[in-house]
Order: C-alpha cells, then sequence, then structure tokens
C-alpha cells in the first residue's frame, strides 16, 4: 500500500481525535488539577497547590455525604421507573394498532422538553395550593388539607426521581422497541409450539435478548439521574436537605467560587458514575445472537 | 480526486476548528505594544472622545436609546450594551479576572458581591464628592474599608405594606408600631376571617430568606452584624426564636411559603391572599397597577414595625455599577457611571424602567412634582436606612447566607429548635475560611 494510502485513515481521524483531546481529555485534565489546588477566585494570592486537602475536606463533609446520599436515591428510582415502564411502553407499542405512530409521537414529547420548562411545569402540577394534583385529590375529597408536595425530603426527592424517569422513558421505550421488533418472530412460534406461556415466552426469550438494550438504557439513564440539576433547583431551590451532587458541585464552584472544591467533588462523582459504568459493562451489556 | 477532496474538508475542518484560538501575546509583544502607547500618548493628548465602552447590565437598567445617543454626542464615548441575567454577571465577572480580563468596561455591582470584589480586586475604587455621597445614603452598601466600589443607580430597601380591607375587617385603627403589636395584629386579622395567614415571609432556602432574616434582625432584634464583622449571635437568635413563633406556633405565615420564591410571595399580597408583608419598593408600582394588583385601592405602605429603642429600620439593597479593574477603557467608564447615575438620568430611568432613584434629591423632586406615589412613606423609611454590615460585607457573605437560610427553611421544616439552627449557623461560618 502506498504511504498516502495507509495515512489518509489517519488524517480523515484527526478531527475527531482533535475534538476529543480538545473538548473532552484536556477539561478533564485540568479540572483534576484545580482540585489539587487552593482555587478560591476571590482569594487569588492564596492559590497553590494543596495536594488531595480538597478530596480529604469534602469526604469528611456531612453535606457531601447527604448529596450522594440523595443523588443515589433518585438514581436508583429512576432507573426503576425508566425500565419498567418504558418496557411496558415498548411492549404496548409494538402491537399493531391503527395510532401506533401518533403514540409513539406523543411518547417522545417529554424526551423533547428542556429539562428546566420540565422542573418548572412539574413544579406547578405539584404546587400545593395551584397545582393540579391537589385540586383533583380535593375534589374527589381524598384529603382534606393541602398536601405539601415541595416541602418534604423525601416528598421532593421521589418526585425529582419521577420527573428525571418522566424525562428518560421515552428515549427506553424507543430502544427497548427497536430491540423488539429486531427479535426474530420464529423464536416465539417455535416456543409456543414447544408449549411456552406468555409469561415464559417474557422472561426466557425476551428478557435475555434485550441484554444489549439494558446496558444502553441503565448507562444512559444512570447519566442522567446523576446529572439532575435543573428539575431539583426548580422544585426545591438550593436547599441542603434535597441537594444532590451536582448542585452542591454548583454551589461550590459557583456560589461559593470555591473551583478547587468543586472540581474535587465532580472528581469525586465521576469516579463513582464510572463505578456503574464498570459494572454495567461487565453483567449487564453482552452481545446476543438469534439462532 | 474524491480523497483529495475529502482531505481537504478534514483539514478545512480542522483550520476552523482552531480559528477561534489567539496565541497569548509574548511578554516581548506585550512590552512592544505598550511602547508604542507611551509615546503615542506622550505625542497627543488622550482621546477620550473617540472611545467605545461595554456596559454589561440586567435587562431592568437597560437605558433607553435616545438617553444613550444623548451621551454619546455629549462626549464621543460609545456605548456598547451587553443585557445579561442578574444571576450570570457575577459568574461572567469571576471567570474572566482568573485569566485577568473583563466581561465589560462597567458591569451591574450587587451590594452582596462588595466584599468579594473588593478582596479579589475585581472592581477599582471610585472617587464620589462628599455631595454625591450625602445625596445617595445606599452608596454606604457600595463601600469597603472607606472605598466607593460601585455607584447605586437603582434605590431598593424594605417597606412595609398592608392590606386596609383586611386590617378594617380585624377592627385595627392604627398601623402597628412594633412587631408585637403587629403579631397581635395579625392574630385579630386571622380570627376576624379576613385572611387565613395575614403575615408573608420568605423562609424557602433562598438567598430572599437571608435577606428578610437580616431586615428582621435589624428592626426586630438590632444588629446584624457587630463592628468587628462578626455575626451578632444574641440577636440572630431572637430573629429565630420570632420566625419560629410565627410559622409554627402561631401559624400566621402560609405553610406553602416555604418552598415560594420572594417574589410569588409579594405576589400573594398583590393578590390579596396576604394581609401584610415586607417587601422592596418596587412592589409600590405594582401595588397600584391595575393590571398587577387586585388590591389596587385596598394597599398601602407603612414603616416596617420597630422595636422599642428604635422606631423602624431598614437596609438598603440597590443595585450599583462599577468600573471593572481589568478594563482598558477606564476613563471612558468612569465617565459613564457618573452619567448614569447623574440625577437627570436617574429620572430618566424611573419614567422608563420604574426604577427608584437613589438620590435624595431625584426622590423630593418626584414626591413634589406627584409623580410618586406613598413618597412621604418612602423618604421616611428611607432616612431609617442603616448598613447591614458596618465593618462592609464579608467576602464570605455567599456562605455565610447559605448557611441561615437552610437552618431557616429546616427549621420551620422539620422539629429543628431556634436554638439547633443557631448553632448550625455557628458550625458553618465558623468552618468558612475567612
Amino acid at each position: 500500500m502506498r504511504f498516502k494510502d495507509r495515512s489518509l485513515p489517519y488524517f480523515m481521524l484527526l478531527p475527531m481525535i482533535a475534538i476529543m483531546l480538545g473538548l473532552v481529555y484536556y477539561p478533564i485534565a485540568m479540572t483534576f488539577t484545580y482540585s489539587t489546588r487552593n482555587m478560591i477566585l476571590t482569594k487569588p494570592k492564596e492559590a497553590g497547590f494543596i495536594g488531595f486537602k480538597n478530596y480529604f475536606k469534602l469526604l469528611q463533609d456531612p453535606d457531601v455525604g447527604k448529596a450522594f446520599f440523595n443523588s443515589l436515591y433518585i438514581l436508583v428510582l429512576v432507573i426503576v421507573l425508566t425500565i419498567i415502564i418504558g418496557l411496558l411502553f415498548a411492549l404496548l407499542l409494538k402491537r399493531d394498532t391503527k395510532i401506533k405512530g401518533a403514540l409513539t409521537a406523543i411518547a417522545i414529547i417529554p424526551w423533547a422538553l428542556p429539562p428546566i420548562v420540565n422542573g418548572v411545569m412539574w413544579r406547578w402540577v405539584f404546587h400545593p395550593s395551584y397545582g393540579i394534583i391537589n385540586k383533583i385529590l380535593a375534589l374527589q375529597g381524598s384529603m382534606d388539607e393541602p398536601i405539601m408536595w415541595l416541602t418534604e425530603k423525601w416528598l421532593v426527592l421521589s418526585i425529582v426521581a419521577l420527573v428525571a424517569a418522566w424525562r428518560s422513558i421515552p428515549l427506553a421505550c424507543v430502544t427497548f422497541l427497536a430491540t423488539l421488533q429486531s427479535i426474530p418472530d420464529h423464536l416465539y412460534e417455535s416456543a409456543c409450539i414447544d408449549g411456552c406461556n406468555k409469561f415464559a415466552e417474557f422472561r426466557r426469550i425476551t428478557l435475555p435478548l434485550l441484554r444489549p438494550a439494558m446496558g444502553i438504557i441503565l448507562t444512559t439513564t444512570s447519566i442522567s439521574a446523576i446529572n439532575v440539576f435543573d428539575e431539583i433547583v426548580t422544585l426545591s431551590g438550593f436547599g441542603n436537605a434535597t441537594k444532590t451532587v451536582m448542585v452542591e458541585t454548583y454551589m461550590r464552584s459557583f456560589k461559593f467560587l470555591n473551583f478547587g472544591e468543586g472540581s474535587a467533588l465532580i472528581y469525586l462523582a465521576m469516579i463513582a458514575t464510572s463505578i456503574f459504568g464498570i459494572f454495567y459493562a461487565r453483567s449487564v451489556y453482552k452481545e446476543v445472537e438469534y439462532l | 480526486m474524491k480523497k483529495i477532496i475529502v482531505l481537504m474538508l478534514a483539514i478545512a475542518l480542522m483550520v476552523t476548528m482552531f480559528a477561534g484560538c489567539t496565541p497569548k501575546a509574548s511578554e516581548d509583544a506585550v512590552e512592544d505594544v505598550a511602547d508604542v502607547k507611551e509615546e503615542t500618548e506622550a505625542a497627543e493628548p488622550a482621546a477620550v472622545e473617540a472611545q467605545e465602552i461595554t456596559f454589561m447590565i440586567p435587562p431592568w437598567g437597560e437605558p433607553s436609546a435616545e438617553a444613550l445617543a444623548a451621551f454619546t454626542a455629549e462626549t464621543g464615548i460609545t456605548v456598547n450594551l451587553n443585557i445579561v441575567g442578574w444571576d450570570e454577571i457575577r459568574d461572567k465577572i469571576s471567570i474572566a479576572a482568573v485569566s485577568e480580563t473583563a466581561p465589560a468596561d462597567v458591569v451591574e455591582v450587587d451590594w452582596s458581591w462588595i466584599g468579594e470584589f473588593y478582596a479579589a480586586g475585581w472592581v477599582d475604587v471610585l472617587e464620589v464628592s462628599d455631595a454625591d455621597k450625602a445625596d445617595m445614603p445606599t452608596l454606604t452598601s457600595f463601600m469597603a474599608e472607606g472605598n466607593v466600589l460601585a455607584l447605586p443607580y437603582a434605590n431598593d430597601f424594605r417597606i412595609g405594606y398592608y392590606n386596609t380591607d383586611d386590617f378594617d375587617a380585624a377592627g385595627i385603627t392604627e398601623i402597628p408600631a412594633d412587631w408585637d403589636a403587629m403579631v397581635e395584629a395579625a392574630k385579630a386579622i386571622k380570627a376576624s376571617g379576613a385572611c387565613e395567614y395575614p403575615i408573608g415571609f420568605t423562609v424557602s432556602a433562598t438567598e430572599a430568606c437571608t435577606t428578610s432574616v437580616i431586615w428582621m434582625t435589624m428592626a426586630y432584634a438590632g444588629d446584624f452584624f457587630n463592628a468587628d464583622g462578626t455575626l451578632n449571635s444574641a440577636n440572630l437568635l431572637k430573629t429565630l426564636e420570632f420566625i419560629n413563633k410565627i410559622v409554627k406556633e402561631d401559624k400566621l405565615v402560609d405553610p406553602t411559603m416555604v418552598s415560594m420564591t420572594d417574589k410569588e410571595i409579594y405576589g400573594t399580597f398583590l393578590s390579596g391572599d396576604t394581609a401584610t408583608i415586607v417587601g422592596p419598593t418596587y412592589v409600590l408600582g405594582r401595588m397600584a397597577n391595575p393590571e398587577l394588583s387586585a388590591v389596587v385601592d385596598s394597599s398601602k405602605a407603612m414603616l416596617i414595625p420597630g422595636r422599642a429603642d428604635a422606631a423602624t429600620t431598614s437596609f438598603a439593597l440597590p443595585e450599583g455599577i462599577g468600573v471593572t479593574a481589568y478594563s482598558e477603557n477606564k476613563e471612558a467608564a468612569i465617565k459613564f457611571v457618573e452619567w448614569f447615575t447623574s440625577p437627570e438620568t436617574q429620572l430618566s430611568l424611573y419614567e422608563t424602567q420604574g426604577l427608584i432613584p437613589t438620590r435624595n434629591s431625584v426622590l423630593q423632586q418626584l414626591i413634589d412634582d406627584g409623580k410618586m406615589t406613598n413618597g412621604d412613606v418612602l423618604m421616611a423609611q428611607s432616612a431609617a436606612i442603616k448598613p447591614a454590615f458596618p465593618a462592609g460585607i464579608p467576602n464570605w457573605y455567599s456562605e455565610m447566607s447559605a448557611a441561615i437560610y437552610n437552618a431557616v427553611n429546616e427549621m420551620v421544616t422539620s422539629d429543628l429548635t431556634p436554638a439547633e439552627a443557631m448553632d448550625q449557623i455557628h458550625t458553618k461560618v465558623d468552618g468558612i475560611e475567612k
């Protein structure tokens, strides 16, 4: 092969490599550098290398522990809701109906909404005085006093999880639907001939063949759940009780202008997210073959 | 041929990506430019008339195009407006400062940023005459160690408002002069059935809650901050106990306010759902506007209730503008700041944007001309303004504010007692690196 032919693929990759280096790896490296420095913007004269002091300080801070716990609570709830409801919708949409196309389009609408719009909309839905949820419950006679949805910590976190899941379900539904539609019919026919009932078909054929899709959805949903910010801020502000890791990072970096601690916290969050990613990659994502 | 075209496209893409990267000027190059600049300045006087400046301001502070054109005609300085949301301005200033650049020559400066900006050296000190200082009492909010860092262009201080119908229904004929009397009045209003939750107060986990705690402490208990720059814990504890009482014990504050913003709470007064609030001066204009208020004929301003040794106290939360330390057009920027805060411009901003003037002379003129309602209350309250931070706003204000509003919010939504909330605030404030 001529040098020209051998080198062309590398030239073609250069733009992507430049983008990845400049916009992904360089910021990751710089963030680590900031995390090892005393970097409070209002104290430029005190800036300097301090090693891992920021990390030790954060790991001993009870507020950071609360933020991680809140993020974990939301993560678990979002994953459970997204997978169960996403799969349910996908199974419903798999059926051939006249309005299948319209239903699919409607199912995608939450995905298209910006998170901040999502948060503001649901804030008014759950508003104790003006929200439709309390209005409906009051009309039904199910409550004597308005339910304070947005004041009690666990209620707020659950609502945030619900709102974040509402945004993730369309992607899960579409991904599951695409995978379901790729499963050959002859597998179900063979199972039927062998006397398999619907539940057994679902457990023995459908679920195992959904593993690749499951891996993708778990990864994207986890990222989405850990990164939840707009919904938390619109629903409950920057209160300590309901702060997540992203809100805590924002507060330290942009409210307190302590970029050293903010960078260290985001690195801790990245490490935690990576653990989930490795777990998914090893145990959930598997290639499947249709025989 | 196809491969060549593809290769050229790839190279073009890479070139466009790096087009935005400009090399940092070498020290030699900078010195050369400085030398040339010095020679040019020595050769002829600085031509302020030919300069352009950038002015970064939130939407409410935007001057009219006619006013800017008049300024340009008078001084030869062209002003490029950069309208940015208030929340984003501090971020832009701080991040630009890391690279020793300025996002604009003249920027909005909030009173709560003064401590940080002074410590970091992000805004220049301004020279202000004694006459101007006397005419703008809220100027003290923009001073640190005796230095003026910004000039106030829009006045805002806390003032009381009440619903006359609710007060009449409860048989209250005199406006309460102190907070104990106000609580009794609120109980009477609640008992009369006129209003279930008469008092509007911000207790959500937001900056506005800290602001409410500050004015309440100054009005109800005394100094919020000591002269040595430390928190007055005794007075703050009294305020926490008072808030706990009116929210949890007497139930005079709507429980839904624990998650409401301050603007939403002012809205409850304007809709007639709350009998009394302490709010910003702009509510004056809104309560008289039939499109924004359901209480046009039944709302009035009042002095903030005080205590035995102080009839009424308020503190100022004005908006100001300053010159960034890294501005390259400082002379022109200073001229603009002086113009923007001049009596004529303040009058113009009141007429076009509804901004309350910061100069007492302009306020008095508007009241005398009958262009400002409730002006007598405004002037009387203005005379009772005291600085909340006698030693200047600390550079750790943001962290302290977060500690306060979180503690207050947790106190009103859980079993946390005022003493425990105070301990929480102490622990956080003591842990701040000052």
